[in-house]
């Protein structure tokens, strides 16, 4: 029969159709081929020059210096600095809001909840960044006498703000997926709301909970604006809060911006910090991904 | 304290403690909630009040005059280079000549300010070498009006300066804090936001619909989403480092509109990606099962039934992820935004700043006025945002089916 | 087929009546409505001390609806309004003054489904008890007991401390359910559908143990399953539409019904 013979996978038009999209996909994982290619390239030329010992151990990052420095340390202190800031702002605000959100709101304030929290997520975080240098920052100031102008925890205290939604949009989807059997159980033994959320959902959730913290980290180690404009430039190994320091990203925002000449080794270095970045917040999602998959509670 | 298991009924009786910490509990849980909008509430009335100020502006050339409102561009001009002391010739003639003009206009910016030592709603025209004497908060200048405008000087003009105005938007950025604009910015982002989303929308949905109505499972399948997943991960500002090592100078293309749109592009996939997958699973299966009872091939059902439902859904999502590009500042940074450019863009080649990054310099040079200007272009940038916001939460109302 | 005319006046056909001294729980002219839907019409009926009681009816009559108005697990539907008495022990747990909470420390409850938490099996059955304030020794006393009640003990006494709860076969977690149900001592004991989500071997298990908690414990268990009713339980209700039908000893209704909806149900002309 004539009618069988038409294999559909032969239609030209079928497969055209099939190989473009394949073709247009392949542009994500042109893209991620490209980021490492791209970074590896300069990061390479970098450690032509500088020997990973000394980016790894040198107490000080002075790429501009007649005798520079290439020692990542200060900027990774300044990096963790900044986050842990923010994530003890964000880590308990955004689980509570997590919490509310799973537990307590009704079925019409959850969605206004989340569009504030969406309202928040959409804000630039140079906005974030100016209302951290000209607002907080004055404000601790009278608190602080000598705090810097440039400082890590007015640029941590208000990035933990613009994280809260990372936080809690995450650790609500997890605690939302607790079946509502479960819930059902503790409130028939007599359990009350908060006892509910407290010792049954929370731990039954921990851990999309946990993965939503490594993700909102991850975010937080890569957020570049607020800390470009109120955490300061100046690459410093200390875990003062008060005292000006750089980032990573700050450091790349600086050194893109200024003046070096492509092929000098400061140039190279800001692949090499890049690269280091690229690196820390693959491995923080991907740890994410893992304890998702690793310790996820598969009801019937 | 064990309560006895065989204690009567009456022990039904509530537990006033328990029951305050149960309402204490749910009323904490909000207190993050109320603290960030009032944040965000303190972030946007401090971006507004910084947004005015009281000036002293000396003019640099003219007697630092004031002009009633309605009085047309053109006439305000007129008056203002008589009374610099131009002859009525040299200015019809050059107001005439419509490029002499624009420059004229570029130079001297006609303001409406809210409030003038002559009074409210009056033009001032600022030059480009007019020197601000003194600025001073909305609180403290009107508190001191009264004072400022008796101790004014030879040429000197007090007035209540909105910063954020129709010339702002308009103007090309400047060295001085009084004329800067964030015109170029705004055409910047445009020409960025529009040649980005060429490049971010037929990637992203195509791949959106390979991996819902080609290939739901499988190998080629799981390497897309595994590394979809770990792309949305990678901070911006890494991707402003591929672009500044690809584009700008493996590709040659220099710090140009091209370079920072091939980047942002990127850097928008994943997310249009993910709001196109949640749009196409929300048509239901029986859709494309009717389609294919009646002989239709996969790509007539995905062409002609599937995606033509789940569109409202998609140019939701895109419009969102617009409004994430349009507020990057480290990856068109990187890619060569931060130079001063005073001329409007006219090509994928042309050099260019967008908003964001215009904010950021302003921002970082630390210069009391320049902290208006920036919050001025943060009230642009945010209405902007508003914008697309409000497109696409009236796309989500208008078009929402319930199947 | 009967007419739907028959169920117009909600009013209960009985046989051999419980009287008010024999009650445990007391129900006087339950009326529910889920929103705009009335879900339960006048149902007035007595559940016995220490005897098994049991709910029959076709599917969405009001059965689970009935048995959670029992300890106030329909408090937690929102829009749920309820009207009439239920008294457990004299007391109305519809009075205004009494605590849900405390209601449903008093009264257990089994579901359909087994719903264990994710927390080991000590942990599943120690939660009700926690929640009481018991600690030490005496909780872990009251968790081996309980266990060895619901018949699990012998499977699991080696690793009940570090296995997930979700570890165990679909029989076993209803056991352990039921376990986490009664460590708590309920005098009453609710149970929705036990053994509708398991296998024939599993459900034999869970009603010899049905049978059993009677020494102890007062029993209402639903079920749409008319062999269960009539193999271990010593009342059976009826149930058609949210209208208490007919009630009285199984036997009689199994045998002798006297409705005729009841009749058509029983011998599988409906439902
Ligand atoms: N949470 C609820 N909200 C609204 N209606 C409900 C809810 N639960 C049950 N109902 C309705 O109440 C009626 C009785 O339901 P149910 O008590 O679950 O029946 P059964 O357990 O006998 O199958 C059904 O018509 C059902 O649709
Ligand atoms: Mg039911």
């Amino acid at each position: 029969m004539e009618i069988l013979k038409q294999r559909p996978s032969r239609n030209p038009k079928e497969v055209l159709t099939f190989v473009l999209l394949v073709s247009l996909s392949s542009v994500t994982l042109l893209t991620t081929l490209g980021v490492i290619l791209s970074l590896v390239g300069d990061v390479v030329q970098f450690f032509r020059r500088v020997p990973l010992l000394e980016f790894l151990l040198a107490p000080e990052w002075t790429p501009l210096f007649a005798e520079p420095r290439y020692g990542i340390a200060p900027l990774i202190a300044g990096t963790f600095l900044v986050t842990a800031i923010a994530l003890l702002v964000a880590i308990p605000l955004g689980l509570s809001l997590a919490i509310y959100l799973a537990e307590y709101a009704s079925g019409s304030t959850r969605p206004r909840i989340k569009g504030t929290l969406e309202l928040f997520e959409g804000i630039p975080t140079v906005v974030f960044g100016y209302f951290a240098l000209l607002f907080v920052t004055p404000l601790l100031q009278w608190a602080i006498p000598d705090l810097n102008i440039f400082n890590p925890l007015s640029a941590g205290l208000v990035m933990g703000f613009a994280i809260i939604p990372y936080v809690s949009n995450v650790a609500a989807d997890a605690m939302e997926s607790v079946p509502r059997s479960i819930r059902e159980a503790a409130y028939a033994l007599g359990a009350r709301p908060y006892e509910v959320a407290l010792r049954v959902v929370f731990p039954a959730a921990i851990s999309g909970i946990i993965a939503a913290i490594i993700l909102a980290t991850s975010r937080a180690i890569g957020e570049t604006m607020i800390v470009a404009i109120a955490a300061g430039q100046r690459p410093t190994l200390t875990l003062d809060p008060r005292e000006t320091i750089a980032t990573m990203t700050s450091y790349i925002v600086q050194a893109a911006t200024g003046d070096q000449p492509t092929g000098s080794t400061a140039f190279y270095a800001l692949f090499a910090v890049g690269f280091t970045l690229f690196l820390l917040t693959l491995l923080l999602n991907i740890l994410a991904q893992w304890v998702v998959e690793r310790y996820r509670e598969r009801y019937e | 304290m064990n309560r006895s298991l065989e204690s009567p009924p009456q022990a039904f009786s509530t537990d006033p403690w328990k029951t305050r910490i149960d309402r204490a509990f749910a009323r904490a849980l909000l207190i993050p909630l109320a603290v960030s909008i009032g944040l965000l509430a303190l972030l946007l009335g401090d971006t507004v009040y910084r947004s005015f100020s009281v000036q002293v502006v000396r003019a640099d050339e003219g007697p630092g005059k004031t002009y009633p409102f309605g009085l047309s561009a053109n006439e305000i001009l007129r008056q203002e280079l008589l009374a610099r002391g131009y002859t009525e010739e040299e200015i019809s003639s050059s107001l005439q000549d419509p490029t002499e003009r624009r420059v004229l206009l570029l130079q001297n910016r006609v303001e409406l300010m809210w409030n003038t030592q002559d009074g409210p709603f009056r033009y001032v025209v600022t030059g480009l070498r007019d020197e601000r004497v003194e600025d001073f908060s909305l609180a403290e200048g009107l508190r001191r009006w009264n004072e400022l405008k008796a101790n004014l000087g030879e040429g000197e003009r007090l007035v209540l300066n909105p910063w954020l105005d129709q010339s702002f938007l308009t103007r090309p950025p400047s060295r001085s804090p009084l004329t800067a604009g964030i015109g170029v910015a705004i055409w910047g982002t445009a020409w960025v936001l529009s040649l980005a989303l060429l490049i971010a929308i037929p990637v992203g949905v195509g791949t959106a619909i390979l991996l819902e109505e080609y290939l739901r499972e499988g190998t080629l399948n799981r390497i897309l989403e595994v590394n979809l997943r770990n792309l949305a991960g990678v901070p911006s500002i890494v991707y402003g480092l591929l672009g500044l090592a690809l584009f700008v100078r493996e590709f040659g293309l220099g710090p140009s509109i091209l370079a920072a749109a091939l980047t942002l592009g990127l850097l928008g996939i994943p997310v249009i990606v993910v709001t196109s997958r949640e749009a196409l699973r929300a048509v239901p299966e029986s859709l494309r099962q009717a389609a294919f009872a009646l002989g239709a091939t996969r790509r007539q059902v995905v062409f002609r039934v599937v995606v033509p439902a789940a569109l409202p859904g998609m140019v939701t999502g895109v419009i969102l992820s617009a409004a994430r590009l349009i507020g990057e500042a480290a990856p068109p940074l990187l890619v060569g935004a931060a130079a001063y450019v005073p001329f409007f863009p006219n090509g994928p080649m042309s050099e260019y700043t967008v908003v964001p990054v215009q904010i950021y310099l302003w921002v970082s040079m630390n210069i009391p006025e320049f902290s208006r200007v920036a919050a001025a272009g943060i009230l642009v940038m945010l209405a902007m945002l508003s914008g697309l916001y409000l497109m696409a939460l009236y796309l989500r109302n208008r078009f929402r089916r319930e199947w | 087929m009967v007419s739907l005319e028959l169920l117009k006046d909600h009013e209960t056909v009985r046989s051999a009546p419980v009287t008010e001294a024999e009650a445990l729980v007391d129900v006087r002219r339950l009326n529910l409505w889920y929103g705009k839907k009335q879900a339960l019409y006048d149902i007035s009926v007595r559940f016995p001390r220490n005897q098994i009681t049991a709910i029959i009816g076709p599917s969405g009559c009001g059965k689970s609806t009935l048995l959670r108005s029992l300890n106030r697990m329909n408090d937690l539907v929102p829009g749920v309004r309820v009207e009439g008495e239920v008294l457990y022990e004299g007391v109305n747990i519809y009075d205004p003054r009494v605590d849900p909470v405390a209601v449903r420390r008093q009264i257990g409850m089994v579901f359909q489904k087994p719903n264990p938490f994710p927390k080991t099996i000590f942990e599943n059955v120690a939660f009700g008890l926690r929640l009481m304030g018991f600690k030490g020794s005496e909780l872990e006393d009251r968790v081996v007991e309980a266990l060895k009640r619901a018949a699990l003990w012998n499977e699991v006494q080696d690793r009940f401390r570090k296995e997930s709860g979700l570890r165990l076969s679909g029989g076993q977690q209803q056991r352990l359910c039921i376990a986490r149900a009664i460590a708590v001592e309920p005098p009453l004991l609710l149970m929705d559908e036990p053994t509708s989500a398991l296998d024939p071997i599993a459900t034999q298990a869970i009603e010899d143990l049905i049978t059993g908690l009677k020494q102890h414990y007062t029993v209402v268990i639903v079920t749409h399953n008319m062999q269960q009713a009539a193999r271990v339980s010593d009342r059976t209700l009826f149930m058609h539409l949210g209208v208490l039908v007919e009630e009285g000893p199984t036997e009689l209704i199994f045998t002798k019904p006297k409705h005729p909806y009841t009749e058509a149900y029983i011998t599988g002309r409906f439902g």
